[in-house]
Order: C-alpha cells, then sequence, then structure tokens
C-alpha cells in the first residue's frame, strides 16, 4: 500500500532576479496521478528541479513522507523514493539497453571495491539478480527485445520508454515524469499513455508535466495550472480546463505575471 | 617565451629598438595565435573539454622543443643600456625595467578594458563568451571573435615575454613557471574580468614575495599554489570572475 | 572443453598470447630491449591508473606525477631510513599513496572540468617543489640512493633468485603489471565500473539515479593514485635512486599522452600507448629535443583526428564492422 505524500509548501525560486516560481503550494497523495499544465516557461521543470534538489528552494519547504528534502542533495532525493525522467530525454547514450536500466538500480546494490576485484561469489550473485531485474523492469515497458541495443540508436519513443524504465529501476514511490510524449508523433502517444497508467496500477504514484491536453484529461486526478510561476488553478480536469485564467493563460493573457 | 626570443634577436641581431620589439612580438605572436586557433583548436570545438587541455600541453611540448632545436638550449641574456640602472625613491630601489613593466601592465589593462567595454567588437566578444549560441543568433561571427580572442591572447603573452626578456634568463623552458603563475593569477582574480586578472597576479607577486622574504624562498611557489587551491574551494568563480 | 574455433574468437587467447611474448621475447633477444621493455611496463601501470580515472571516470589529471613521487619517496625513505625490508617498504608505500590520494582528492573533486584539472596540476607542482626543497627529507635535487630490491626467493631446488639482473627486475614488474592488468579489468566489468562509465558519460544524470557521485569519484581517483603510487615504487626499487625528475610534472602529462595515443576508455590503451611512444623513440635513438617535438606533433594530431586512440580506434571500426555494440 503507497502511502508516500509528497508535500511542496509555499515554496519560490529566483535566479537572480527572475522568479522562476512563487509560492507553489502542492500535495500530491498516495496513488495519485497529478499533472501540471502551463504554458512553456511556466515554472513546471524548475519545479521538478527544485523538489528533485538540482535548484535549491529560494524559500517554502518540502516534505515527502513527512521528511524535510528541502535541502537534500538529488542522490538523496532519489534515494528517499522519488525518480525522475528529464524533458531532454537523459539516458547513457553509448551503452546498452539492458545497461542503462543496471545503472538505474545501482543505488541498491551495495557492491564494494573489494569484491569487484576478485569477483566474489556474493558480487557475481549481485550482478546476475541485478541483470534478471533489469531484464523484468524492460519487459514491464516492453522494450525486452532491444535489450543489447545501444540506446542512441532507438527510437524517439522507445527512449521515452527507456528514461521511464530507468527511473523505475531506483524503486521510486513518487516518479515525476517530465514531457514524456516530447517529441513523440501521434500515433505512438497511445502506447505513452498505457505504459503511465501501468505504472501508476502498480502502486507509484505520478506527478506530469504535460502538454498534450488529451493525455492529461483522460488519466490525471487532478491537474494543477501554472503560469509565470504561480498557480492559477487546482481541480479536477474538467474543472481546471473550464477555468477562465487557464484558457486565457493558454492564450497568451496571464493575471499571474509580474507586476500585475 | 617566444616573445622574450623575439625580443632578443630584434635588439641583438637586427640592432633595431626595444621598443620596437614589441610591436613586432604581439604581431607575430598575434600571427602565430591565429594558425594555432585555426589548426588546433578549430577542429576540436566540439569535442570533450578535456581534450583542449590536452591538445594545449602538446603544443607547450611542440613550442619548447622547437624552440630548442632552433635557438639552441644556452641561456641567453638580453642586455640594455638601461638594464643596470636603478631609480631610488623613498628609501627604495627600483630596477628600471621593472618600472616599464609595471607601467606597461597598467597601461595593457587599461587598453584591454577599453576595448571590451567601448568598441563592438569587445562587446561582440563578451556576448560570445556569455552565450555562444545567444552570439550566434545575434550574427555575431562566434569563430571569427573565439580567434581573435586567441590571438590577442597570444600576442600579450608575447609582450610579456619581451618585457621581462631583459630581467631573466631566456631559455625555452622559461616559459612554464610564469605560466603556471599565471593560471593561478586568473583563477584567484576571476576568469573572464581583465581587472581580475591583474589583481590576482598583483596579490600572487605579494603573497610570493611575502612568504619568500619572511618563511622561506624556495616554498614561495607553493604558497602561490596554495593560494590557488584555497580560492578554487572557496569561491571558484574568483574575485571579481562570472559566477559559474 | 572448450574448441579451436572458440579458443581462436576468445579475447582470452589474445591477451594469453601476448603475455607468453611478453616473458619470453626478451629472454631471447635480451640485452637494451629488457631495459626498454621495463620502463615500458612502468608506465604502463601508471598508464592504466589514469585510465581507471580518465578512460572510465571521465576526470583528467594532469598532477599524477605527485602519486608516482609520493610512491617512490615512500618507499625509498621507509627503506632507507628506517631500514626496513623491500615488501615492508613496499606496502606501507602503497598505503601512503593511498592516504595521499584520498586526502587530495577531497579538495580537488570538488570542482569541475578545467578547475579540476588544474588543480592537479597545482598538487603535482606543489609536491615536486617539496620533493626539491625539503632537503633533509628527500635530500633535495640529488634525491635519495640505496632503494633496495626485492629480497630473494628460495626456490625449492636450493638456487635463489636474486633481484640484481634487469630480466630478473623485468620479470618483477611485469608480474605487477599483470596482476594490476587484471584488477582493472574486474573493476571496469563490474557494477563498480558501470558506475565509473556512467559518470563519466553523463554526471548529472547518475547523480538523479541516486548515485553519490563524489564518492565514486573519490574511490577512483584514490585507486589510480595508489596504482601509481606502486608505478613509482617500482621505479624507486628498479632504479635504486630516487630523484625529483622521476616525478617532474611533465612526467604526470606524458602517462596522459601515452594513454590518449593507446586510447583511453579501452583495456589496451594504457599498454599500446606506453609501448609504441617508448619503444620505438629508444630503437631509433632518437636526440630528446627531436623526441618532444615529435611527441608534441604525435599527440595534437591523435586529439584532433583519432581522439580515441589507436585501441580505441581500432576496436570502433570493429564494431562497425560487425555491427554489434560495443563493450565499452
Amino acid at each position: 500500500m503507497n502511502t508516500t505524500s509528497l508535500e511542496i509548501s509555499n515554496v519560490s525560486k529566483y535566479f537572480g532576479g527572475l522568479l522562476a516560481i512563487s509560492e507553489i503550494d502542492l500535495t500530491i497523495r498516495p496513488g495519485e496521478l497529478v499533472s501540471i499544465i502551463g504554458p512553456n516557461g511556466s515554472g513546471k521543470s524548475t519545479l521538478f528541479n527544485v523538489v528533485t534538489g538540482i535548484h535549491r528552494s529560494s524559500s517554502g519547504a518540502i516534505r515527502f513522507n513527512g521528511k524535510d528534502i528541502t535541502h537534500m542533495k538529488p542522490y538523496q532525493v532519489t534515494r528517499q523514493g522519488i525518480g525522475r525522467t528529464f524533458q531532454q530525454t537523459a539516458i547513457f547514450r553509448r551503452a546498452s539497453v539492458l545497461d542503462n536500466v543496471i545503472i538505474g538500480q545501482l543505488l541498491h546494490t551495495r557492491t564494494a571495491v573489494w569484491g569487484a576485484i576478485f569477483n566474489t561469489r556474493s558480487t557475481r550473485r549481485k550482478e546476475a539478480q541485478t541483470r534478471e531485474k533489469a531484464r523484468q523492469i524492460l519487459s514491464f515497458v516492453n522494450l525486452e527485445d532491444k535489450d543489447s541495443q545501444i540506446a542512441g540508436n532507438l527510437t524517439q519513443e522507445a527512449q521515452k520508454r527507456l528514461s521511464i524504465a530507468i527511473a523505475l529501476a531506483t524503486e521510486p514511490t513518487l516518479l515525476l515524469l517530465d514531457e514524456p510524449t516530447g517529441g513523440v508523433n501521434i500515433r505512438e502517444i497511445d502506447g505513452l499513455i498505457e505504459l503511465v497508467e501501468k505504472v501508476r496500477k502498480s502502486g507509484i504514484s505520478i506527478c506530469l508535466i504535460e502538454h498534450k491536453m488529451r493525455m492529461v484529461m483522460n488519466i490525471s486526478d487532478r491537474v494543477i495550472a501554472l503560469c509565470y510561476g504561480k498557480k492559477i488553478a487546482e481541480g479536477t480536469p474538467k474543472e481546471v480546463a473550464s477555468h477562465e485564467q487557464v484558457v486565457k493563460a493558454y492564450l497568451g493573457e496571464c493575471n499571474a505575471a509580474p507586476g500585475k | 617565451m617566444l616573445g622574450a626570443y623575439i625580443a632578443f634577436y630584434v635588439v641583438a641581431f637586427f640592432n633595431m629598438s626595444y621598443w620596437l620589439s614589441i610591436v613586432i612580438a604581439a604581431i607575430i605572436l598575434g600571427v602565430l595565435g591565429l594558425i594555432i586557433y585555426r589548426l588546433i583548436f578549430y577542429p576540436m570545438r566540439n569535442g570533450p573539454h578535456a581534450n583542449l587541455f590536452v591538445a594545449a600541453i602538446a603544443l607547450l611540448m611542440i613550442l619548447e622543443s622547437a624552440a630548442l632545436l632552433w635557438f639552441g638550449g644556452e641561456t641567453k641574456w638580453l642586455i640594455l643600456p638601461y638594464s643596470n640602472d636603478v631609480i631610488r625613491f623613498g628609501g627604495m630601489s627600483l630596477g628600471v625595467q621593472r618600472l616599464i613593466i609595471i607601467l606597461a601592465t597598467l597601461m595593457v589593462m587599461l587598453g584591454l578594458e577599453l576595448f571590451i567595454k567601448k568598441t563592438t567588437v569587445g562587446a561582440a566578444l563578451e556576448a560570445t563568451a556569455q552565450n555562444r549560441e545567444g552570439a550566434m543568433l545575434c550574427g555575431i561571427k562566434v569563430t571569427q571573435i573565439a580567434a581573435m580572442a586567441f590571438a590577442i591572447g597570444t600576442a600579450l603573452a608575447g609582450v610579456a615575454g619581451v618585457l621581462i626578456a631583459p630581467a631573466v634568463m631566456i631559455l625555452p623552458s622559461m616559459g612554464l613557471g610564469p605560466l603556471l603563475v599565471a593560471f593561478s593569477a586568473v583563477i584567484v582574480g576571476g576568469m573572464g574580468s581583465i581587472r581580475g586578472a591583474v589583481v590576482g597576479a598583483f596579490i600572487l607577486a605579494l603573497v610570493e614575495s611575502l612568504t619568500s622574504g619572511y618563511i622561506s624562498a624556495t616554498y614561495s611557489l607553493v604558497f602561490v599554489f596554495a593560494a590557488m587551491i584555497l580560492m578554487l574551494l572557496i569561491r571558484p568563480s574568483g574575485l571579481f570572475g562570472k559566477e559559474l | 572443453m572448450k574448441t579451436i574455433e572458440q579458443l581462436r574468437s576468445s579475447p582470452w587467447t589474445a591477451w594469453l598470447a601476448l603475455l607468453l611474448i611478453a616473458l619470453i621475447v626478451p629472454l631471447v633477444l635480451g640485452g637494451y630491449l629488457i631495459t626498454i621493455l621495463t620502463i615500458v611496463c612502468i608506465y604502463a601501470i601508471a598508464c592504466i591508473g589514469i585510465n581507471l580515472l580518465f578512460g572510465y571516470t571521465g576526470l583528467l589529471s594532469v598532477g599524477h606525477s605527485a602519486f608516482l613521487g609520493i610512491g617512490a619517496y615512500a618507499f625509498g625513505l621507509i627503506a632507507i631510513r628506517f631500514g626496513l625490508g623491500f615488501w615492508p617498504s613496499f606496502c606501507a608505500s602503497i598505503i601512503i599513496s593511498g592516504i595521499a590520494g584520498f586526502l587530495i582528492g577531497i579538495p580537488a573533486l570538488r570542482l569541475k572540468g578545467h578547475y579540476f584539472v588544474l588543480v592537479t596540476l597545482a598538487f603535482a607542482v606543489i609536491i615536486n617543489i617539496i620533493m626539491m626543497a625539503w632537503i633533509e627529507l628527500t635530500g633535495g635535487a640529488a634525491g635519495l640512493a640505496g632503494a633496495p630490491r626485492p629480497d630473494p626467493i628460495p626456490l625449492p631446488w636450493g638456487d635463489v633468485i636474486r633481484f640484481q639482473s634487469p630480466l630478473s627486475m623485468y620479470y618483477f614488474i611485469l608480474f605487477f603489471l599483470v596482476i594490476i592488468f587484471v584488477v582493472s579489468y574486474r573493476l571496469i566489468n563490474s557494477l563498480v565500473g558501470k558506475t565509473f562509465i556512467a559518470i563519466r558519460d553523463d554526471e548529472n544524470l547518475t547523480q538523479s539515479l541516486g548515485i553519490n557521485t563524489m564518492s565514486n569519484k573519490l574511490v577512483s581517483f584514490t585507486i589510480s593514485a595508489i596504482i601509481a603510487g606502486i608505478a613509482g615504487a617500482l621505479f624507486a626499487s628498479y632504479n635504486t635512486v630516487i630523484s625529483p625528475d622521476s616525478a617532474s610534472f611533465m612526467k604526470g602529462v606524458e602517462i596522459v599522452a601515452y594513454l590518449i595515443i593507446g586510447g583511453a576508455g579501452t583495456l589496451a590503451g594504457p599498454l599500446v600507448g606506453p609501448l609504441i611512444m617508448i619503444a620505438i623513440p629508444e630503437m631509433l635513438q632518437m636526440v630528446p629535443e627531436i623526441r618532444q617535438l615529435l611527441f608534441g606533433i604525435i599527440l595534437v594530431l591523435f586529439i584532433i583526428f583519432l581522439p580515441k586512440g589507436i585501441a580505441g580506434e581500432v576496436s570502433f571500426l570493429t564494431s562497425r564492422i560487425k555491427s554489434q555494440p560495443r563493450n565499452v
């Protein structure tokens, strides 16, 4: 039973003079799928970066399962159970698909240098286990037949699947997906939507940044809309889609603009 | 090193004015800089950064051994008519050449600052340093700017060589020591700031002289590097440098 | 039981054949070749260390001459000043190199890219100056004399192996080369090795996957320092004289250069590089200035046109031909 929850309280982030996100409050409850929408530059990816520790928040607090993760380094945040993908598909292009997922598991495998050098039985066992688990994850995302291919040679859609597989390998209880269908053509989106739902059904909470409304409307429990770094709407997909400010934001106006 | 050799040959061989050798060195080394940029660093511009470092070191080896083969390994001395003159004031004595070096440095610093801040080309240089792609989008010919920056760098190194030539031994290997100190000065002063480079150099010179006098002459370089390492750990962007 | 076919295509066969050649050729040809090959082996050991750090973890250190020197001087000082035998001094020098690597690595690795390289340079120069200047400890520019050779090994039939001849020292050093090669092989193919490679290829992604890249980089740095220390100690034992120019900054640069020419990030690279760059000039009896000039030119050409080095390009081409994923 997934009991994890993410609480973002009053988080802001300044880059020099630029206010990227401002006083964001957001809670993600166990098992939920929350989507974040908003025009480009509204701070969605920055929010992810602040949560995962890539950027330090300028103010506010972030709690995950009751633990304060506001000032944690990225690798520590991941170890708490938050996984993520990136807008620009981040995979190890030179390595094989299988190796990519193996690397994703490394935070959970404690092999010492000693064991590696002397090829002890426990090391070999761990390596075999890691390999086996990697194959399982690959079949979960439907990439098991490509396990020995070089990651950089995959199609854009397959690369997105791979990046999700890598994030899953870290055994997260919350997965942050940053535009998982970015650059994927329309016919292939359904496959990715299915995958996201599959992940969600396996018990992992999901927070999704997306532009493709069809996806957002169909699968989200809740939707948050950002504009110029401020939250302008929150609610069910239907509520947010018809929210006056959201419509305006996508058409170009936004009352949350700085100075107004 | 090459600058020093040029000065030596201009004065001793061709019997021309020392001041002329400054100009000649600047020109020759500027052109050399362009050639080196075009042949070596331009083709490598998209590769991993570490390789650039290696290429630079390879260049060091080539130039040093070429100089050794061409000029021979014996130490050369550049004696100028005023080499032994000393100016005395306030109880201190200062060699004339050293005074020239200080003045020249200040002039160069001023000149470069004006160039960067007041001319269009200078602005283009700054723009490229801050954001290469943005500069390209503005129509700035980034490769030309890079080549020019490189050439200015080598020309200045040549001028430095000319300036220091009367004061030190001229050898093919004379470049490495000052190079390391120069790097330390840039780091302490801050990359990307002319003012910083000069300030850094003065600070390190102070460190070197003070530790030389009060602690130990042989270890003074160690303190200079320790200062650089300290700066790298506390504030990698240096005193005046741009934030990393 | 493997068939001849399997044996022929297995990579192990190639390595074993190479080992056999390395064992037999000097025995047969002898003379100056042994000296050259001994030096090649010592450099190869150091190159393997740098390969781990640069080829597989992506950290360029031009200052590993510091660890060559620390290894050599630690070994020499403990043996000469404290009068301990070969093996205690050798082991102590390994430990000291490791500690030095750890201590230098902690501040140095906090920096990225160019700054890291510069700091390694700075440390190398600092250590070199200390070696020259701290005369009471290191003997200054004259160095230390009297570093011991390995203790004689008694053989079952009553004879004794004394390590006085060049050939015996060659085999001794070759032995260490083989051990360190196997160690690096194991490391690279293990999960630890995969972590290093991940850090090399995309440190940010690796961090976001929950891996503490700083501690991993430190491990890689320390191991490479230990390996360089071993090379330094072995050279000290071979030479029996320890001087500061065996650990000059240029030595550190040479190691990196040999590795790049040989092929960083490959198993064969650290072996091919020193072999070609040391053996050939020696055999052609080049004048040092010309050798340095050619060295610089070759290095520049390689770094521009063949950055993967000899072994790297060969491996790249053969995998292209077979169109299979490369094991890197």
